[in-house]
C-alpha cells in the first residue's frame, strides 16, 4: 500500500496541534487547543479512508484542467503592467494599509 | 405593493422602464428601503451612495435614449447584490471576517466591473460564511443569515446573504462564489436558481481566494433566464486571472430560445447520489423531477461515479490546503485590522500571531488542517494522495459523459435546518457537501433549480451538471424544466 508515514488517529495530540498552529502563525488558547485537537482527530480519521485506494498509477490532479492546461489556460508573457496610483502618485495599495510610511508598509522590527 | 417585489425578471424590468411606468431611481430607492428593514442580516454593507449615483445616471441615459439601450447595456438599471468576498474600489469588503472589518479595497473585481459597465446597479455587499468557509452562513463574524422562508433556519452557505437577498427580492440578482457548493446549496435551501460556472469560465480577479483550484463566481437569480443574462456579461477570458480560459463563451440567453430535442437527451442518474444520508422528502422531489424529464421523452440512464464517496475527504484536504496558503497573506502588514497591542509585539512572528487572532474558529480550524496536510512528512500521505483521488473523481465524470449529456441529482441531503442545529460538529456540517463538491473537484458547471418543497414547506433543489464549458446546453435544459414543468 502506502510506504509514507501515516498519522494514526491516536497521534493527533495537543502537542501536534500546537506545533501546526505555530507553523501557521496562529495563537490558540488552551481551550482551543483541546477542542481543535479533538475535532482534527475526527476529521483526520474521516479522511484516512483515502489510504484504502490504490493510487500507484494515478497522476495527482492539482488543477481541474489537468493535462489540458496549456490549451485551456495558456500562460502570457511575464510583463509587469502598472497598478493604480493614488492622487499623490503613490501606489494606491498604501491607502488601505493599516500603517504606511512614505512608500512602504510599517511593521514592528523583524529581529 | 412594494415596487421591488413586482418584477420577476430583467425582461419585465426593461419593459417597465421602456413604458415609463418605472424609473431606475424610484426602483433603487424602494430596494434600499426594503434592505434596511428586512431583518434577515443578508447585507453587511449597503452601498447607498453608489447605488443612487448609478441609478441617477441610468435615469439620465433613459431620458436621452427614450428606451433601454439593451445592446450596449444588457443589464441596464438592474439592481444587484455582491457577495462580500468580491472587492469593490471604495466600498468596504469584509469577507465576513474581523480581519477585514474596515478594509476598503483599492480596486474592483472584474466580474463587478463588467456587470456595472453593462448597467447593473450595486446595492450592497452580502453576508457570507467567513472567507467563504461554511455551508450555513453561521460562520460569519457579523451574525447568521436567516432563511426568508423560515426565520429560525439557515439560509445555507457560504453565499447565504446572496441567496436570502434574491429570495426576499432585496435585489434582482446576486453574485455568489462556489468552492464546494457555496452557490448551489444556499440556492437549494432558499428556493432560487444558483449556477456555478465551469472552472475558468468567469474571472476570479478580485475574488478573495479560498481554494484557488476550486473557486468560481456565479449568478444567483429568480430564474434561469436571468442567470443566463448575467452569465453572458460576467463570463469570458480576463488577462488579469491566469486561470481564466480563452475558450469561446456561449451565447447563453439567446441559446434559451433554441429548440430542445427532449427525446435525444440522456440524463445520467448516479446511484451514489441516492444512497445513505439522503432525506426521503428530498429524494421524492428529485425523483419526481426526473420522471418529468422522462415524460418529455428524455432517457434516464443509471450511472455510477464510483469514487464519489471519497469526495468530501478529498475536498477537506485539498481545499483546506489551498486555503492555508491563500490566508497566509493576512498578516496585518499590507491590509487588515491590527488588534490593540499588535504593534508592541517583540518581533514579526509575535506580531503575525496577534493579527491572525482576528480569524474565526472555522477559519482557524481549516488553516490548521491545511497546514498539517502540506507539512513535511505528511504532504505525500495527505495532499498528494488527495490530488490523486481527485483525478479518479474527474475520470469518473469523463467516463459518465461518454454515455450521457447531463447528470442530475439532489443538491443537498436535506432542506434548511435550524440555526445552531449543526454548528457544534464541523464534520457533520462537512457531510452536507457530498453532492456539490464533485463539480468543483472536476471543474464542471453545476446548477441548482428549485424542484419542490418538503412537508414543512422548505425548498428543495435539483442539481444538473454537464461537461466543462457546456453552460449553454445546461442552461437550456434547466430553463426547459423551470418553464415547462411550472406550466404543466
Amino acid at each position: 500500500m502506502s510506504d509514507v508515514p501515516q498519522l494514526k488517529a491516536s497521534k493527533v495530540n495537543e502537542a501536534l496541534t500546537r506545533q501546526v498552529a505555530n507553523l501557521a502563525r496562529l495563537e490558540l488558547t488552551d481551550q482551543e487547543v483541546t477542542t481543535f485537537t479533538s475535532q482534527l482527530s475526527d476529521i483526520l480519521a474521516y479522511v484516512d479512508q483515502l489510504q484504502k485506494l490504490d493510487v500507484s498509477k494515478v497522476e495527482p490532479l492539482t488543477h481541474p484542467f489537468g493535462t489540458s492546461i496549456e490549451a485551456l489556460a495558456p500562460l502570457r508573457e511575464d510583463i509587469v503592467k502598472p497598478f493604480m496610483t493614488n492622487a499623490e502618485g503613490k501606489p494606491k495599495v498604501l491607502d488601505s494599509a493599516p500603517e504606511a510610511y512614505e512608500d512602504g508598509f510599517k511593521v514592528p522590527p523583524i529581529i | 405593493m412594494a415596487i421591488h417585489t413586482q418584477y420577476k425578471s430583467v425582461t419585465e424590468i426593461h419593459d417597465a422602464y421602456d413604458r415609463k411606468i418605472l424609473s431606475p431611481i424610484e426602483f433603487v430607492r424602494d430596494y434600499l428601503n426594503a434592505m434596511k428593514s428586512s431583518g434577515l442580516n443578508a447585507y453587511l454593507t449597503i452601498s447607498e451612495e453608489r447605488a443612487l449615483a448609478q441609478a441617477k445616471q441610468a435615469d439620465m441615459m433613459l431620458a436621452q435614449h427614450g428606451k433601454v439601450p439593451r445592446d450596449k447595456k444588457p443589464l441596464f438599471g438592474i439592481p444587484m447584490a455582491v457577495k462580500d468576498n468580491l472587492v469593490m474600489d471604495g466600498v468596504r469588503t469584509t469577507a465576513a471576517s474581523k480581519m477585514l472589518e474596515n478594509y476598503i479595497p483599492p480596486y474592483t473585481a472584474t466580474v463587478v466591473e463588467r456587470l456595472e459597465n453593462a448597467g447593473a446597479i450595486s446595492l450592497g455587499k452580502t453576508n457570507l460564511d467567513e472567507f467563504a468557509m461554511g455551508g450555513s452562513n453561521e460562520n460569519s463574524a457579523f451574525g447568521a443569515v436567516k432563511n426568508p422562508d423560515a426565520l429560525d433556519r439557515v439560509a445555507g452557505g457560504s453565499s447565504g446573504g446572496s441567496a436570502a437577498a434574491v429570495r426576499a427580492q432585496l435585489c434582482q440578482f446576486a453574485l455568489g462564489s462556489d468552492t464546494g457548493g457555496s452557490i448551489r446549496l444556499p440556492a437549494s435551501y432558499c428556493g432560487i436558481v444558483g449556477l456555478k460556472p465551469s472552472y475558468g469560465r468567469v474571472s476570479r480577479y478580485g475574488l478573495i481566494a479560498f481554494g484557488s483550484s476550486l473557486d468560481q463566481v456565479g449568478p444567483m437569480t429568480q430564474s434561469v433566464e436571468d442567470a443566463a443574462r448575467v452569465l453572458d456579461v460576467m463570463s469570458g477570458f480576463d488577462e488579469r486571472d491566469a486561470t481564466s480560459s480563452p475558450t469561446p463563451k456561449g451565447d447563453y440567453f439567446n441559446s434559451l430560445q433554441k429548440d430542445l430535442e427532449w427525446s435525444s437527451l440522456k440524463i445520467g442518474v448516479p446511484k451514489e447520489y441516492f444512497a445513505e444520508g439522503l432525506v426521503p422528502d428530498v429524494e421524492k422531489s428529485v425523483r419526481e423531477s426526473l420522471k418529468w424529464f422522462e415524460s418529455k421523452g428524455a432517457k434516464l440512464v443509471p450511472i455510477s461515479l464510483p469514487h464519489s464517496p471519497y469526495s468530501i475527504a478529498v475536498y477537506y484536504i485539498v481545499a483546506v490546503s489551498e486555503a492555508s496558503t491563500n490566508l497566509e497573506r493576512f498578516d496585518g502588514v499590507r491590509f487588515g485590522v491590527r488588534p490593540q497591542g499588535a504593534s508592541e509585539a517583540r518581533d514579526l512572528e509575535e506580531f503575525y500571531k496577534k493579527v491572525r487572532a482576528n480569524f474565526g474558529p472555522e477559519v482557524k480550524r481549516r488553516i490548521i488542517l491545511g497546514t498539517f496536510a502540506l507539512s513535511a512528512g505528511y504532504s505525500d500521505a495527505y495532499y498528494k494522495r488527495a490530488c490523486q483521488v481527485r483525478n479518479l473523481i474527474k475520470m469518473d465524470f469523463d467516463e459518465a459523459f461518454k454515455k450521457v449529456d447531463v447528470i442530475m441529482g439532489p443538491v443537498a441531503p436535506s432542506t434548511a435546518y435550524k440555526i445552531g442545529e449543526k454548528s457544534s460538529n464541523p464534520l457533520e456540517m462537512y457531510l452536507n457537501d457530498l453532492y456539490t463538491i464533485p463539480a468543483n473537484l472536476a471543474g464542471l458547471p453545476g446548477i441548482s433549480v428549485p424542484c419542490g418543497k418538503d412537508s414543512k414547506g422548505l425548498s428543495i433543489g435539483l442539481q444538473m451538471m454537464s461537461p466543462i464549458f457546456t453552460e449553454a446546453k445546461l442552461l437550456r435544459i434547466a430553463h426547459g424544466f423551470e418553464k415547462e414543468r411550472a406550466s404543466s
